[in-house]
């Protein structure tokens, strides 16, 4: 405080003195002498009615909620970012290990958190439960593909293989996106673009390639193919198709 | 067929905001997907209120998400999640204001400065809404960040400043003549004080400066 800054004179002060007033803009030692000045003044007292019914418009302003079209294009956009050679990874498995410590989670918990991660909650059956979680069995994305067997999977457990696949890009004996592209069309599945994650796996004891497709908001069409026989003429290779999710 | 049940995720109700953060930079490939789905709807609001357009909304929050993927290693604990991840988002809004301000922009229909929209008892919560949004589409951009961040969203004048990147008392000052520019007009102003056209109070600009730098 300097002791030398000057009072406005008044009544009458612009609207916009009186909004600095408002928003606390003078220094203290102005603002204290000026406030009773200005609220003893009728005009004055009008203005800063009005500022404070303009606050309590704003503050009213309704939550805009996010579209969803917009939540699931960022969601795209992350998950792609997150793939392998692209996400700021080292070791996937290092990490998770290091993750499971610090939230005090076993390896079933993995499951939960991937499933719950993408809004997908998962009864897994306690069978499944007993079985090595996935997550630590499946290769990190810095591995060659083909360095681990593929994740071995029941038709009812295909919600706990999530979180892996969308990681993954490893068409497997597919081979190609044009490959996958013909023999989606065979099942009547449309999907432009690259799959959200795709990759090899044993579907109990046949080998398939599954594929996670968009499916709108939090939701996720999984299909699983079969190699030896899907085609675009070939609906037959189609073994799974089901979307899950949602948050 | 797979079985979905609804129930509390466990990543949100075990970590921080700051947890998931450091789970992301640690390799967690769930943990910033969490943070974005808890936050996401106030970033949309005020990118919306902010750029006034939905795409431009939508285009500067993806990339600023992933910006911010990116740069997850930048973080400090020492600032809130939320403050530098709102720092982002208004960057990548402000960014975007910067670039489009060579293009013309399309005037807002109706009502003109200093002309109330519509009769204030008329209207039902809605209708004022729309009128509040209205409004703050006629600030100028300057005025209209801070007024969003401050006023509608709620952050303190600290740490819009900080998302901002201007001294506190700009963002006060920006608010103040928000502020008095919409009390014009939301029709909270009578138009004789409004319109008096009154010296600026002996005070000069050089003051006025002074004390926005506080």
């Amino acid at each position: 405080m300097t002791g030398m800054e000057r009072v406005p004179m008044g009544p009458p002060w612009s609207v916009d003195l009186i909004a600095d007033l408002h928003a606390g803009v003078l220094p203290p030692e102005v603002a204290a002498q000026l406030r009773p000045r200005v609220e003893a003044d009728a005009d004055a007292r009008e203005v800063l009615q009005a500022l404070d019914a303009t606050l309590e418009d704003l503050r009213s302003l309704p939550p805009v909620p996010m579209p969803d079209h917009v939540a699931a294009r960022i969601d795209a956009a992350l998950a792609a970012e997150a793939r392998p050679g692209i996400a700021p990874v080292v070791s996937l498995n290092d990490a998770r290990k290091r993750r499971n410590r610090r939230l005090g989670m076993g390896g079933a918990g993995v499951l939960v958190a991937a499933a719950a991660a993408f809004g997908i909650v998962l009864a897994v059956s306690p069978g499944a439960q007993q079985q090595p979680p996935a997550n630590d069995a499946a290769p990190a994305p810095t591995t060659k593909p083909g360095a681990a067997p593929p994740l071995a999977l029941k038709r009812d457990e295909l919600g706990s293989a999530v979180g892996e696949v969308l990681r993954a890009q490893n068409y497997g004996p597919l081979e190609t996106p044009d490959r996958l592209a013909g023999c989606l069309k065979g099942g009547g599945i449309t999907s432009s673009g690259t799959p959200l994650g795709i990759s090899p796996i044993d579907l109990e004891g046949k080998s398939a390639v599954m594929a996670i497709l968009p499916a709108g908001l939090g939701k996720y069409r999984l299909v699983v193919l079969d190699p030896a026989t899907c085609g675009p003429d070939k609906p037959e290779g189609v073994l799974e198709d089901t979307t899950v999710g949602q948050r | 067929m797979i079985t979905l049940a609804k129930v509390p995720t466990v990543t949100a109700a075990a970590s921080s905001d700051a947890d998931l953060i450091s789970a992301h930079a640690a390799g967690d490939p769930y943990a910033f997907s969490e943070l974005v789905k808890r936050h996401r709807d106030r970033m949309w609001a005020v990118a919306l209120r902010t750029l006034r357009d939905p795409e431009e909304a939508a285009d500067a929050l993806q990339e600023a998400f992933i910006s911010a993927f990116r740069a997850a290693s930048s973080f400090r604990a020492e600032s809130q999640v939320t403050t530098w991840l709102h720092r982002i988002v208004v960057n990548a809004c402000l960014d975007r204001m910067r670039r489009r301000q060579t293009r013309p922009t399309v005037p807002l229909p109706e009502a003109g400065p200093g002309e109330p929209v519509a009769p204030r008892d008329a209207m039902s919560d809605r209708e004022t809404s729309l009128m509040v949004q209205q409004a703050l589409m006629e600030l100028p951009e300057e005025q209209r960040a801070p007024i969003v961040l401050v006023d509608v969203e709620g952050y303190s004048v600290a740490e819009t400043a900080k998302m901002l990147g201007i001294a506190e008392g700009t963002v006060k000052s920006r608010c103040a003549r928000g502020r008095a520019k919409l009390a014009k007009v939301l029709g909270h102003l009578r138009n004789r004080i409004a319109d008096a056209n009154v010296p600026a109070d002996g005070v000069n600009v050089q003051e006025q400066r002074q004390w926005e730098g506080r």
